[in-house]
């Protein structure tokens, strides 16, 4: 059974202390994320096959607080992709409601999502999607592109980006000049370097031995703890979805319930 | 949407990253472009060549020939023809130079003169006329020079002289100035006028008149580069006559003395001959306007010599009228009331048929400027498309981190526009290359013939300017289509191509 809007899981510790700080001060906003972003309500996405249509995902609802660190497993084809590629206003739903921190996104006009995702959202891609001819510099300031930022403070903060993931010393190199982690940790700074709220990791160490994909998972655990970055993570392995705090599992589109034996069969044979 | 700034500092970078890419699709481009500049520039320089030839802007009205028992019967042009001409509306009548008569000189002459060391005689009976002075002013010197010098009251220098003694053999010698200090030599009759570049002694009224003012075609000097000059040995003239005539001296070198009822021919007209007269001549210009195998004088010598030896009749009858009207479209519907009212015609202008087939040749070659110039936009197209698929991913990718629809747009456009804008440039410098080894071939192995250009080619900027435009406009059509693929795509789908 899919979890409900009407019953949220609680906010973490230090999302309701920086709530109650900010109720006892009387301001009007605190520096730790507070209140629901994400609202899904009946959400389904459908595609046309000839005369066939396919449900990626069917009445899909749940929410997600600001400051949370959410992993959605299944199988494959279960529609998490799909479900994330909405979340990160790549993709519109078929039917249903999407609200991010309290606006209609599903309505929105092309334009004005690629301004969501160019503000509010950052994406960690499985295969890095980096710009093979471009430094890490480079790489990390094209989000900055498509805002008036003077090319000197793009570059400055494309170089603060790559210190906060340790790439301070790798700026001028190009991907095929790094290691697999090294790439895939310049591909999160292009997510930071727009301070977005929300980070969708789409199978974030699908390409990284163990080693390298634990440093990863500590790192967003780390960012979701100290920074408050509320982080959605599509991913097959059980490593990283027990790190996060909250694990939303799908099946053929739909959600099923969280249960121990209900994330073993989403997880399937992927590594522990 | 992005900052241009930003927009311009993409496109760039895209296109030096592909260079293969860039080659692939300006190749056509230059070509196209280069064809396209070589082609127009050429026949803008035949066209320039052809107008100094046959003045296309205007026509010419003459009298059908007629004659009855071997008397000429033709109909007269004279000033009332000139009125009803003038008051046509498609003759612009602000204009005071759009009809302009011109009177043939009708009774015999020869010319003789000094030439680079050379005595020459020359015919002038019909091969002179005259023209309103006003409708010749090709540059300073023409309008300074070409004038009626004799109708003028007040000039100070038509002083009383001593004519040249009588010449029983009909020398029509010219009257060299007197040498400085004491070198005259005795028996020598010297001008005696002032300033005797310019001014001669008259054998008739016995005063100083200024030289008859003579202006020539460019078809003049280019039969004599053409044929004379090789002939005899003599210097090629450069058509800048300022600088042909101060490199010999100034006005002494081009004159001429005209004896007015001889002639070279023998036997011709002797009824005429007991009315001689020798008058001298200057050449002060070269005119477009002058009838171009012969010489130009202003209209009133004309008159007064044609009624001091032929009567009223021959110094009011003109040989033709040289009309310029509003739009040359309008020249059937004036060649039908001249036909219709006043039984007269325009003379076939060769012009006219040469304008006309250049202009045909012109579309020609600018159409098959346009083909190449399509073809390559069909080539940019093409490759435009592979390099959107193959760039689908990251196309994606700049839609994911914000890039909108107009952004992608807008850098694919701007990767065409700059592609067309190389090539274009490439192009004009390489058809510039052609252009200037085609001169450097036409110049060391083509003999000289009349009007044989220095160039062939003129570059206007209107033809550097069009290459360039018609490059980018172009390519920004081949790129269109590719572009507004690229930024339809899906962003989630070409994320996840492989």
């Amino acid at each position: 059974m899919a979890p409900s809007l009407a019953d949220p899981p609680p906010p973490p510790a230090h999302v309701r202390a920086a709530q109650i700080a900010s109720r006892d001060a009387g301001v009007a906003c605190s520096l730790l994320p507070v209140g629901t972003l994400i609202e899904l309500r009946d959400l389904a996405r459908y595609y046309q096959m000839g005369d066939e249509r396919i449900a990626a995902l069917d009445g899909v609802s749940f929410a997600i607080e600001a400051g949370e660190m959410v992993a959605i497993v299944g199988s494959s084809g279960s529609g998490k992709s799909t479900l994330l590629n909405i979340l990160g206003c790549l993709d519109t739903p078929s039917r249903g409601e999407y609200r991010l921190a309290g606006n209609d996104v599903q309505d929105l006009s092309d334009d004005d999502r690629a301004r969501v995702r160019n503000r509010q959202i950052g994406f960690v891609f499985q295969s890095f999607q980096l710009l093979h001819r471009a430094t890490a510099q480079r790489n990390v300031a094209l989000p900055l592109v498509y805002r008036d930022v003077p090319a000197r403070e793009r570059n400055r903060r494309a170089s603060e980006a790559l210190a906060r993931v340790g790439l301070a010393h790798r700026q001028g190199h190009k991907p095929f000049q790094l290691s697999g982690g090294q790439r895939q940790r310049v591909a999160i700074a292009r997510a930071l370097v727009t301070e977005p709220t929300l980070l969708l990791c789409d199978e974030p160490t699908g390409n990284l031995d163990s080693e390298t994909g634990k440093e990863v998972i500590d790192f967003f655990r780390e960012l979701n703890a100290k920074d408050g970055v509320t982080l959605v993570i599509v991913t097959h392995e059980r490593r990283v979805s027990s790190v996060a705090k909250r694990v939303i599992a799908m099946r053929d589109g739909m959600l099923v319930e969280t249960t121990d034996e209900a994330l073993a069969a989403a997880h399937g044979s992927g590594p522990a | 949407m992005m900052p241009a700034g930003n927009l311009a500092r993409m496109v760039v970078a895209n296109t030096l990253r592909s260079r293969r890419h860039f080659v692939l699709s300006a190749f056509g481009i230059v070509i196209g472009i280069a064809t396209f500049v070589v082609f127009l520039a050429s026949t803008e320089q035949v066209a320039s060549v052809l107008e100094k030839i046959f003045p296309v802007e205007q026509v010419q009205v003459v009298a059908p020939r007629a004659s009855l028992l071997g008397k000429d019967i033709s109909k007269k042009l004279d000033d009332g023809i000139v009125q009803k001409i003038r008051a046509r509306p498609e003759v612009d009548r602000a204009d005071p130079t759009a009809v302009v008569p011109r009177m043939g000189l009708a009774f015999p002459a020869m010319g003789r003169g000094d030439f680079e060391g050379n005595d020459l005689k020359f015919e002038v009976g019909g091969f002179a006329d005259g023209i309103n002075p006003d409708y010749v002013s090709d540059d300073d010197r023409t309008r300074e020079l070409f004038k009626d010098w004799d109708g003028m009251t007040s000039d100070p220098r038509r002083v009383a002289c001593a004519p040249p003694p009588p010449d029983p053999q009909e020398e029509i010698i010219q009257s060299p100035p007197a040498p400085k200090g004491s070198h005259s030599q005795p028996g020598v009759y010297y001008n005696p006028c002032p300033q005797p570049d310019r001014y001669y002694c008259d054998d008739v009224d016995r005063t100083c008149h200024h030289r008859v003012p003579i202006v020539m075609s460019p078809t003049m000097i280019e039969l004599y580069n053409g044929q004379f000059a090789r002939s005899h040995g003599l210097p090629i003239a450069e058509l800048d006559f300022v600088k042909f005539i101060t490199s010999r001296g100034g006005l002494s070198a081009m004159r001429f003395s005209i004896g007015l009822g001889l002639t070279t021919i023998a036997g011709s007209n002797s009824a005429l001959a007991r009315k001689k007269h020798r008058v001298e001549g200057v050449l002060v210009g070269i005119s477009s306007k002058a009838m171009p195998i012969g010489m130009t004088i202003p209209i009133q010598y004309v008159e007064r010599w044609n009624r001091e030896f032929l009567g009223d009749d021959a110094a009011t009858s003109y040989s033709s009228i040289i009309v310029r009207l509003k739009d040359r479209n309008q020249i059937a519907v004036f060649s039908q009331w001249l036909q219709d009212d006043l039984d007269l015609r325009l003379e076939d202008s060769l012009g006219e048929k040469f304008a006309t087939a250049l202009f045909v040749i012109r579309l020609v070659l600018i159409l098959i400027s346009l083909v190449i110039i399509t073809i390559s936009a069909i080539n940019i197209a093409h490759n435009f498309f592979m390099q959107v698929t193959e760039r689908r991913r990251e196309l994606g990718l700049l839609r994911a981190i914000g890039a909108t629809q107009s952004d992608v747009l807008l850098v694919v456009l701007g990767e065409a526009a700059l592609i067309g804008l190389i090539g274009g440039l490439l192009g004009v410098a390489l058809g510039w290359a052609i252009a200037a080894g085609i001169d450097a071939g036409s110049a060391r192995y083509l003999p000289r013939f009349p009007y044989k250009p220095a160039s062939w080619f003129h570059f206007k900027w209107w033809i550097v300017l069009g290459g360039l435009a018609c490059s980018t406009g172009f390519s920004v059509l081949g790129g269109y289509l590719p572009a507004r693929r690229a930024s339809r795509m899906e962003p989630a789908q070409a994320l996840t191509q492989n």
